[in-house]
C-alpha cells in the first residue's frame, strides 16, 4: 500500500471520528482544543474582544433555530397574529435576550473576577452577567431579562428570566410572553470564533423548549471601536443604520428575507 | 474671634489648593495603574437640577449653596443666556427628559461602577445604561464623530486619571435648569484618589461657541462599601404628554431655580 493510499483509507477511516468529534463542538465544553482558550488571569476562559454575528436573525430568528421552526402554541400563534404589527425597537425599546444578540452591532466582552460583561453597541446597551449562580430576582421584569452566569467547564452558560412580555425575537412579529427563559452558552471555539446557543422556552407560547445557534465572529479590523448608538424616538431607521457607519454595498433593508421563512411547527 | 475666623478662611483655601492634588499613593492595578475600581457614588449635590447654586425640593433633592461650578456662575455670551432662559421655560425640551443620554459630566452626577484593563478603563453607568470606554491607547479623537457622551481619550499624569473628551454633540445638556453647550465643547476630566474611598473629580469645559472663557467644575465621589450589582435601567421616548407633565414642574420654576 502507497503512502497515498495509506492515507486516504486512514482519511476514510477516521472520517466518522472527525465528523463526530465536529459535531460535538458545536456547544459542547469538551472541545477539542480546550488547552489552546486563551484564559484571564483567573483562569476562565478569554470571552473578551469584539464580537459580531454575520446573519439577519433580527429581521426572522426562523434563519438561525434548528429545523427553522418555532413550536408555537396554536393559542400563542393567533394572539400574535391579531397583537400589534409595530417591531418595538422602532419606538426605542431594548431588543431583549436573546435578540440583543443578532442584532447587527458589534458586541464587546470584558471579563473581570465574577462578572462578564456584554457590551453592546446596539442601544450602548449593557448586560452585567454576574458568575456567581445568585438566584433570580423575584416580582421585577426587565426587558432585557435578569441574566445570572456561571461556568460549565469552558462554557458560559448564562441564564436569563424576570422578562416582561414587551420585546419580540425579531421584526418578523416572533413574540413571547412574560414566562420566557433563556438559557444562552457561549463556548470560545477558536482564536476568531465564540459558538453562541440558546435554548428558548416558554410554556405560554411554545410548545416545547427550541434552540437557536450561530457563531459570534470577532472584529479583526485594527482600531476597531465600539461607537455609541442611541435611537432616537421618530427617528425610523437610524436605529437600523447610525451614521457613523460606512454604509454597507447595496440597500441594508435587502437583508430582509421575504418572510416568514420560519416553518411554524404543527 | 478674629484669629478664628482667619485659621477658617486658612483652612479652607489649604483644602481648596489641595483639591485634586493629593499625596495619597492609591493601590495599584496587575498592569500598574493606579487603581480607581469600582463602584462610585458622587457628591454632586443635586447637580443633576442646576450645577449652580439652587433650592432643595421634592423632585431635586438636597439644595446646594454653591453649586458645582467654580465660581458659582457660568460665562455665557449674551445670545446663550437668553437661550438658557427660553429653555427654563420650556423644561419639556430636557433632552434626560426624552430618555437621552446624559453626556459628560451629566452622566457622572449618578453612581457607577469604575473597571479598568490596560487598553480602556470602562465607566459603568446605573442611569440610562450609560457607558463609557476611556481609551489609554494614545489615540486621536476619531473624525467626524459626534456622540451623546462624546469620544474619551485618557492617561495618567502621576496618580491622576486624564481624560480628554471631544466629539460631543450640541443635544446633551449639563443638568434640568437648560444649562447647555454647543458641539465645539472640549472637556478635560481630572480623576484623582484623596484617600483609598474618596476621590475627587475636576474638570475644565472649553467652549467657544456658547461661552466667554473656559470654566471648571469640581466634586466629589464615595465608594461603596457594599456595591450593588447595576441593573437594567431603561427609559424610552414618547410621552406625547411630556410638555403638560413638565408644565406643573415648570410654574414652580422661580422656586426651584431661585440663586
Amino acid at each position: 500500500m502507497n503512502v497515498r493510499l495509506f492515507s486516504v483509507a486512514m482519511a476514510l477511516l477516521l472520517l466518522p471520528f472527525a465528523l463526530t468529534s465536529a459535531f460535538a463542538q458545536t456547544g459542547s465544553s469538551n472541545i477539542a482544543d480546550a488547552g489552546k482558550v486563551p484564559r484571564t488571569p483567573e483562569g476562565k476562559p478569554d470571552l473578551q474582544g469584539i464580537w459580531e454575528t454575520r446573519n439577519a436573525a433580527s429581521f426572522d430568528v426562523g434563519e438561525i433555530a434548528e429545523g427553522h421552526e418555532i413550536p408555537y402554541l396554536p393559542a400563542a400563534l393567533e394572539k400574535e397574529q391579531k397583537g400589534p404589527r409595530v417591531d418595538p425597537i422602532i419606538h426605542c425599546m431594548m431588543p431583549g435576550v436573546p435578540r440583543i444578540s443578532y442584532m447587527p452591532f458589534p458586541i464587546q466582552i470584558l471579563q473581570h473576577p465574577g462578572v462578564v460583561i456584554f457590551m453592546y453597541e446596539y442601544l450602548h446597551d449593557i448586560r452585567y452577567v454576574t458568575t456567581n449562580s445568585r438566584p433570580h430576582l423575584d416580582g421585577i421584569d426587565f426587558a432585557m431579562g435578569d441574566s445570572v452566569g456561571h461556568w460549565d467547564g469552558d462554557t458560559l452558560v448564562v441564564d436569563v428570566t424576570d422578562f416582561n412580555d414587551k420585546t419580540w425575537l425579531d421584526s418578523a412579529r416572533h413574540t413571547h410572553s412574560d414566562l420566557l427563559h433563556v438559557v444562552e452558552r457561549y463556548t470560545r471555539v477558536g482564536p476568531n470564533t465564540i459558538s453562541y446557543e440558546a435554548t428558548i422556552e416558554d410554556p405560554k407560547t411554545y410548545s416545547r423548549p427550541w434552540k437557536i445557534s450561530m457563531p459570534l465572529h470577532r472584529n479583526t479590523e485594527p482600531d476597531f471601536e465600539l461607537r455609541d448608538q442611541e435611537c432616537t424616538e421618530g427617528d425610523n431607521g437610524r436605529a437600523i443604520h447610525p451614521p457613523y457607519r460606512e454604509r454597507p454595498e447595496g440597500d441594508i433593508f435587502e437583508l430582509v428575507r421575504p418572510y416568514p421563512v420560519t416553518k411554524v411547527a404543527k | 474671634m478674629r484669629p478664628f475666623v482667619w485659621i477658617a478662611i486658612s483652612l479652607l483655601t489649604t483644602a481648596m489648593a489641595a483639591f485634586g492634588q493629593s499625596t495619597y499613593t492609591p493601590a495599584r492595578t496587575a498592569d500598574g495603574q493606579p487603581s480607581i475600581e469600582g463602584s462610585w457614588q458622587p457628591r454632586a449635590g443635586g447637580a443633576a437640577y442646576s450645577v449652580l447654586p439652587h433650592a432643595g425640593g421634592f423632585f431635586l433633592g438636597s439644595e446646594s449653596k454653591t453649586g458645582i461650578v467654580e465660581g458659582g456662575e457660568l460665562p455665557y455670551q449674551p445670545w446663550a443666556a437668553a437661550e438658557v432662559q427660553r429653555l427654563t421655560e420650556h423644561m419639556e425640551l430636557d433632552p434626560t427628559g426624552h430618555c437621552h443620554f446624559e453626556g459628560i459630566p451629566h452622566a457622572l452626577y449618578f453612581g457607577f461602577e469604575i473597571i479598568q484593563t490596560p487598553k480602556f478603563i470602562a465607566f459603568l453607568h446605573d442611569n440610562m445604561h450609560a457607558r463609557r470606554l476611556v481609551y489609554l491607547d494614545g489615540k486621536p479623537h476619531p473624525q467626524g464623530y459626534s456622540a451623546w457622551m462624546g469620544d474619551s481619550r485618557g492617561h495618567w499624569e502621576g496618580n491622576t486619571l486624564v481624560v480628554d473628551v471631544a466629539d460631543n454633540n450640541d443635544k446633551s445638556v449639563f443638568d434640568m435648569a437648560g444649562h447647555f453647550h454647543s458641539d465645539a465643547l472640549h472637556v478635560v476630566e481630572r480623576f484623582t484618589l484623596v484617600d483609598k474611598d474618596t476621590m475627587d473629580y475636576e474638570a475644565t469645559f472649553d467652549d467657544s461657541k456658547v461661552f466667554t472663557r473656559p470654566f471648571k467644575m469640581k466634586f466629589q465621589m464615595k465608594k461603596s462599601a457594599n456595591p450593588q450589582e447595576p441593573f437594567e435601567s431603561d427609559c424610552f421616548g414618547g410621552e406625547r404628554d411630556q410638555e403638560h407633565i413638565v408644565n406643573g414642574l415648570a410654574n414652580l420654576k422661580d422656586h426651584y431655580y431661585s440663586k
